[in-house]
């Protein structure tokens, strides 16, 4: 523990470090689309699909919706995590019941 | 409790109670005019959550996310008026969350979402000049007490699931094609910045997120990497620094007092 690294070897990777940042980096996200294999590759950054995406707050929200008073309590995830759950477990179907009367 | 307070309350209130002694200018029912506005706070709160947690949502369908967005406002309402950084503590929410507790990478992919929505919000910084990183290579002795200072938009995830994977496969028109590759059990991490005007996410190796992290507490560089190299012999420090410098991650770096080492 708190090892410290020497500073030839500090010296030598700032050294290399900004040579690679003075070389072309390929674009990350050339013609939109994006990759979803990640693979442990160095400054390949992504970017959101919707690059004014800022977060609330840029429109008037909640104008013109009714809140359902829907309760999350009573209902099951159904969106693109069922298809990306196969491996861990099943949706959650019997979690239903358990925690419905938790509601009080 | 004074009129302010029962007012706010009622408003984000389990069951709709107009609180007692309003009136209308008009004379129409109170509990009406009450319940108008209280549907707008509600669905306001609700929509601010839906627009900075985007892939959250698509993970568990609009329906469900707007229900546990409505528990979670309810508990936690915005304590500033810019609903832009409004979601703090959402992730913990989801983490405690029983009905999602199948899906235990959620609460770290609504993180990331959070630190990509920070991120765009942060303040400016300058990289730092190369002719200044060149002057400290010329008193390498001094080296590992460099001190670095990150753009103030930089974030760090360490999550024990794909996030990263997860998230980028949703900024795709078809999430599904890709979704049944992604082993959501192996472990990523995350470099979050903006450079210029672009917020970028990075997956990087647990190492280089312990050295940036270390780097981003005011370590000493040759501490930090040291630290890291630790936690995973095959440490790439030139790659991560490449990276930092690349992506304008570094705002300064200095030399504070004098050399002791």
């Amino acid at each position: 523990m708190n090892k410290t690294m020497n500073a030839a070897s500090l010296a030598l990777a700032l050294g290399a470090a900004m040579t690679m940042a003075a070389a072309p980096i390929h674009a990350a996200s050339h013609g939109g689309a994006m990759k979803a294999e990640t693979e442990k590759c160095f400054g390949v950054a992504l970017k959101g699909k919707n690059d004014c995406k800022a977060g609330a707050g840029t429109t008037c929200a909640g104008t013109s919706k009714m809140d359902h008073q829907g309760n999350a309590w009573s209902m099951v995830p159904k969106g693109t995590c069922e298809k990306t759950m196969s491996k861990t477990s099943p949706t959650g179907n019997g979690q239903l019941m358990e925690f419905k009367e938790k509601k009080a | 409790m004074n009129a302010r307070q029962a007012f706010a309350e009622a408003l984000l209130a389990a069951e709709p109670v107009c609180p007692p002694g309003l009136t209308t200018w008009n004379g129409s029912a109170p509990e009406k005019r009450f319940a108008v506005y209280r549907n707008t706070v509600t669905v306001g709160l609700v929509d601010a959550l839906a627009d900075s947690f985007p892939v959250t949502l698509q993970l568990v369908g609009e329906d469900f996310f707007r229900a546990m967005a409505r528990e979670f406002a309810r508990q936690t309402p915005p304590r500033s008026p810019v609903l832009a950084l409004y979601g703090d503590g959402f992730a913990e929410f989801i983490e405690a969350f029983p009905p999602v507790a199948a899906l235990s990478y959620l609460a770290d992919l609504a993180r990331l979402e959070l630190m990509r929505v920070q991120a765009w919000h942060a303040a400016d910084a300058a990289a730092v000049a190369a002719e200044t990183i060149v002057r400290l290579l010329d008193d390498a002795a001094a080296l590992p007490q460099a001190r670095f200072t990150l753009h103030p938009s930089v974030r760090l995830l360490r999550s024990r699931h794909a996030v990263v994977s997860l998230w980028a496969a949703h900024q795709s028109e078809a999430p599904s094609s890709s979704l049944a590759t992604i082993d959501t059990a192996s472990a990523e991490s995350a470099l979050v910045l903006r450079n210029g005007l672009e917020v970028e996410i990075s997956v990087i190796d647990e190492a280089a997120a312990i050295f940036i992290e270390l780097l981003q507490q005011g370590r000493a560089f040759g501490l930090a990497a040291g630290q890291a190299l630790d936690a995973d012999s095959r440490f790439d420090l030139a790659q991560t620094l490449g990276l930092l410098v690349r992506s304008g991650a570094l705002a300064d770096l200095t030399i504070s007092g004098s050399t002791t080492s």
